[in-house]
């Protein structure tokens, strides 16, 4: 309506004016013959200052009038046009691309596919849109997803492509169009780019080439009714027999305030369901899920909402993450300076997990001068481990993941081992976790030494605490930052694990430790008899590995208080998700991983090794292969390179032809000797990425017509797109004039004007 | 000649020990009754020294009870001076760091005994348990205390024990410990059961049972019961020149490797 009044106004439809170029048309004598008469004009206005009796106000308004008149005269004289490049018929190509991707499956056109409208418009023979275009251009035709391939006729559209790969096919597109007058680029599409990389370098080459291009978006920015799964992230690696806090993003449109599960399964079977209330539309709602992860190998993990009556998009209700579940047995050194309770019971409560080892080296009297201190080795692999006590080599030290200081001071220590125990946690990667007691922290003389330094909290290394200045009762709680932190659930839900927190019994300490490093997390806190805040558990990442501070000496007593039942768990349950996370990540001397996880048949993946030796120092000239081992048992060996940019990293690429896990080991020798090796999976199988986030992307598309010099259509009014493209002034055109002074707009005018001026005087007398 | 550091160690003990006998000996001169602390097990008044209140600190703990035959105060034999004396040479030997001038009495229904997984319990011939008491213990072990009976004889007493026992595990089995057993080993290698001394009379050699989570021996040791002798009696005389000093130093050593022991399994 708005562009017919347009048309019938100024002559011309509104992209007639976008493409041409405006000029004045008269010529010299003309421009003269305009110039005389607007000095005559001159004069007659020149006559009004004779009208008399009357005030200054008739005046204004009788020369304003007559002024207009006589300007809209002018303007009409000058001959003003319009100047178009025009294609010629026939003469031009237009490359047609349209969307074969999954996502087009989506019903948001009035109860239809958007794929429909492809099929109607374009892909047909008869094609409403194809048939238009074709009268004026050759059509070359494309369909594309996650590639791009000429549509020949006969050709059907399926839209099954697993991905949108936008700019790939404007480049193939462009790549296959060069040198041929083409008057721009056609792409139908919903805009569901899944390769934003890719899409840039084309937007940027169209650009250069002046390649005009006409996006005809297709759906809807908003679904009516869906819930989606927006995200979920889980750890690559985890131990196990570990419990997981996951969090899962989930948006909607059409439920808000409706409740429905959130079911999580492995393999199938269903391991945790929590029923979640939809959040307003629109919003995204984080849920907390908490599951263990029971069985061991590459372990697929479903989190999904059951599907909903009116839903329009059904897969975008689950995501699914591979987890590697590893099931060995990690070792953690746990060093006690002085027999007491506390080492009893973290024993006690790993004893039963089957994939933490905790090697209690239990000091049980001090050196003498004739006389090494003694010590009780409990939970050791071989005669010979720790015999001499605490490691004197890193070899020995960093054979250990995990290491725990009890009540031991610092000078029990040599300046070297010292070092070494900060190495352990900044070179090899491993986790080190401090427990209270008179002899640590402070008071133990640890501050100002390497493991100082790497340790979450502050100590005064100048003025060292002594034993026995500070001892408290102390009531814990998680910290902000702990809350959201898989160590301290110790319930199904936040609320149920801050209870539980509330009603374990006070524990006690005797080190006075109230702040944090910068960039350190505080998971715990708690507040003595007097009030005051301290730390409880803090953590830090320190180089490759991470520190833990827990200044408490007797956490024995969530599990013997008279308060605690003696079915509850929570002592236990605790020290194994501490002991758990203190190793987890705990890297190997060869380690593996794919970038990404999932991928589609036949679609390269790179694969990336650390390889150190056994002090973990990096290690660039191993021989390092992968064995990559498919899901029918095909096994490729696939050697691995040293990237130069990075010490001791390795890639190499592959590409799965099988769908389904394919398992990557990885070995690296050096000089014949055996450095490791490491095993990850990996996924080959259709994505689903389509399916998520499956609304028209209008801005993408606007921003690539705004940048290219074409225009944005909607599906529902592509009638001008034939006569844009006519005159997107590129390809074998004909430079077309456009007379604008016989528009239907100046005529009104100059009748409103002297119309206005005889009215006027009319109502004045002055006729 | 070069010693082994065990040697050397336990010359280190033997010479603590006797020098902790001869610190007492005048002590000792004014007398058993005057001196044992405040017991008067036959009276049935026993002057009790305060508790020391808790703060993480390792502190010797003696189970109080009811004498289910009379109103002896069987529990508290050798009471305090065998725990101090004991306290003293675990102080001296090793980095345990007790209490070594204060200890506990605690019943098995008071909550402060959740405070201290080891407890030790004299004369468990004569132990009973109310029904309070029976849901503390029973608690104290299932959650990972260590009870170490002490200072009894005879089939009758031991059928006893067992009797109370069987009450908080029903098919409770005591399996007799051998020298190979870790808690043995804990601090000192005690290579010999038979070197430990005898107390009673009349009784052949002492034996040591051990009460196991779920019968099962590789597990968590729950009790020990020293049976048909009084480790304690020992420690208590240590200062007296009664028993040998070589048979002290057994006593000493056998309650030493069971704290360590208590502390680490």
């Amino acid at each position: 309506m708005i562009d017919a009044i347009f048309q019938f106004l100024f002559k011309y439809q509104p992209l007639v004016y976008e493409q041409g170029d405006f000029v004045w048309g008269s010529s010299r004598w003309m421009s003269a013959s305009v110039l005389v008469a607007t000095g005559i004009a001159a004069y007659a206005l020149f006559t009004y200052r004779g009208v008399l009796g009357h005030g200054p106000r008739d005046r204004v308004v009788l020369i304003g009038l007559r002024l207009a008149v006589l300007a809209v005269l002018a303007v009409c004289l000058f001959r003003p046009m319009l100047i178009l490049k025009v294609a010629v018929p026939q003469q031009n190509f237009v490359g047609v691309l349209l969307d074969d991707s999954r996502s087009m499956q989506v019903s948001d056109l009035e109860g239809l596919p958007r794929g429909s409208y492809v099929r109607d418009n374009f892909a047909a023979a008869d094609g409403l849109l194809l048939t238009q275009l074709s009268e004026k251009f050759v059509v070359r035709t494309y369909r594309f997803s996650s590639t791009a391939q000429r549509l020949e006729p006969g050709d059907g559209l399926s839209f099954t492509g697993t991905g949108t790969r936008l700019g790939d096919a404007l480049g193939r597109a462009r790549d296959e169009l060069a040198g041929l007058p083409l008057s721009g680029l056609i792409v139908v599409t919903d805009g569901a780019d899944t390769s934003e990389a890719a899409f840039d370098v084309s937007l940027a080459s169209l650009k250069a080439e002046s390649i005009p291009v006409f996006p005809v978006g297709v759906g809807e920015e908003r679904l009516v009714r869906d819930i989606q799964v927006s995200r979920v992230e889980t750890p690559r690696t985890a131990l196990k027999g570990t419990s997981l806090v996951v969090d899962v993003v989930v948006t909607q449109t059409g439920f808000a305030g409706e409740k429905f599960p959130l079911v999580v399964e492995s393999e199938g079977r269903v391991v945790d369901t929590q029923d979640i209330t939809m959040p307003p539309d629109g919003e995204a709602a984080t849920i907390r899920v908490r599951f263990k992860v029971d069985d061991g190998g590459p372990r697929r993990f479903k989190f999904r909402i059951p599907e909903q009556p009116g839903e329009q998009v059904l897969p975008n209700n689950a995501r699914e993450n591979l987890i590697d579940v590893l099931d060995r047995r990690v070792k953690l050194l746990y060093l006690e300076g002085e027999p007491r309770f506390e080492a009893k019971f973290i024993k006690q409560a790993l004893e039963q997990d089957p994939n933490v080892q905790v090697v209690l080296l239990q000091r049980t009297a001090a050196a003498t001068p004739s006389a090494p201190p003694k010590f009780l080795r409990l939970g050791i692999d071989t005669p010979d481990e720790l015999i001499e006590g605490f490691p004197l080599t890193e070899e020995e030290l960093f054979t250990y993941s995990g290491l725990i200081l009890g009540s031991v001071e610092a000078s029990a220590f040599t300046a070297e081992q010292l070092r070494m125990i900060a190495e352990f946690v900044g070179r090899r990667g491993g986790g080190l976790l401090t427990l209270g007691g008179r002899r640590s922290f402070a008071e133990g003389g640890w501050g100002g030494t390497p493991v100082a330094e790497a340790l979450p909290v502050t100590l005064d290394g100048s003025a060292n605490a002594k034993a026995g200045d500070y001892f408290s009762e102390i009531s814990v709680l998680p910290a902000r930052a702990g809350q959201a932190h898989p160590v301290v659930q110790l319930a199904a839900t936040d609320a149920a694990s801050l209870e539980a927190w509330r009603k374990l019994p006070p524990v006690t300490s005797v080190n006075l430790i109230q702040s944090v490093k910068p960039g350190a997390s505080t998971l715990l806190s708690g507040e003595d008899a007097n009030g005051v805040d301290l730390v409880v558990l803090a953590a830090q990442r320190y180089g490759r590995g991470k520190a833990l501070a827990f200044p408490v000496q007797d956490s024995w007593l969530w599990r013997m208080h008279a308060s605690m039942p003696v079915t509850d768990s929570t002592h236990h349950d605790f020290w194994q998700r501490l002991l758990r996370w203190v190793v987890d990540g705990v890297p190997g001397r060869v380690e593996v991983a794919t970038a990404p996880d999932r991928v589609e048949p036949r679609e390269p993946v790179t694969m990336t090794a650390l390889v150190t030796d056994k002090k973990y120092q990096d290690v660039s000239d191993a021989r390092v292969t992968a064995i990559v081992r498919s899901p029918t048992g095909v096994v490729t060996e696939v050697p691995m390179s040293w990237t130069v940019r990075r010490d001791g990293e390795y890639q190499a690429t592959f590409a799965p032809e099988e769908e389904g896990a394919y398992q990557v080991r990885v070995t690296a020798t050096r000089d014949g000797e055996s450095l490791g090796s490491s095993i990850t999976h990996l996924r080959a199988a259709p994505s689903d990425r389509e399916y998520f986030d499956p609304v028209l992307r209008t801005s993408l598309l606007r921003r690539l017509a705004d940048e290219t010099g074409g225009k944005y259509f909607q599906a529902a009014d592509t009638s001008k797109l034939a006569e844009a493209l006519s005159l997107s002034g590129r390809g074998v055109t004909v430079v077309e004039e456009k007379d604008l002074w016989d528009m239907p707009a100046l005529f009104l005018l100059l009748i409103v004007f002297a119309g206005g001026e005889w009215v006027y005087r009319r109502a004045r007398g002055l006729a | 000649m070069r010693l082994s550091t065990t040697q050397r160690r336990s010359i280190a003990f033997i010479v603590t020990s006797i020098l902790i006998s001869l610190g007492l000996t005048v002590e000792a001169q004014r007398g058993f009754s005057q001196r044992r602390g405040g017991e008067d097990r036959f009276s049935g008044n026993i002057r009790l020294e305060g508790n020391q209140p808790y703060d993480g600190r390792f502190t010797f703990v003696r189970v109080s009870y009811q004498n289910f035959m009379s109103r002896r105060n069987e529990w508290s034999h050798d009471y305090p001076v065998g725990e101090r004396h004991f306290m003293k040479i675990l102080n001296e030997v090793s980095l345990v760091n007790p209490y070594t001038e204060t200890s506990n009495v605690l019943a098995l229904d008071n909550p402060e005994l959740m405070k201290y997984p080891i407890a030790y319990m004299a004369e468990p011939g004569y132990w009973m348990m109310t029904e309070a008491e029976l849901a503390g213990l029973t608690a104290y072990l299932k959650k990972g205390g260590f009870l170490i009976f002490d200072d009894f004889r005879s089939p009758w007493e031991w059928g006893n024990l067992e009797l109370q026992m069987a009450r908080i595990y029903p098919n409770a089995r005591w399996v007799d410990l051998t020298a190979e057993h870790p808690i043995f080993h804990s601090f000192y290698d005690i290579n010999n059961l038979d070197l430990i001394p005898q107390y009673f009379q009349n009784y052949g050699t002492p034996k040591f049972r051990g009460l196991f989570e779920d019968n099962d021996p590789s597990k968590r040791m729950i009790a020990i019961a020293n049976f048909d002798t009084d480790i304690s009696e020992f420690w208590e005389y240590a200062d007296t020149g009664i028993r040998s000093v070589s048979e002290t130093n057994e006593a000493f050593k056998l309650g030493v490797n069971y704290i360590i022991y208590a502390l680490t399994h």
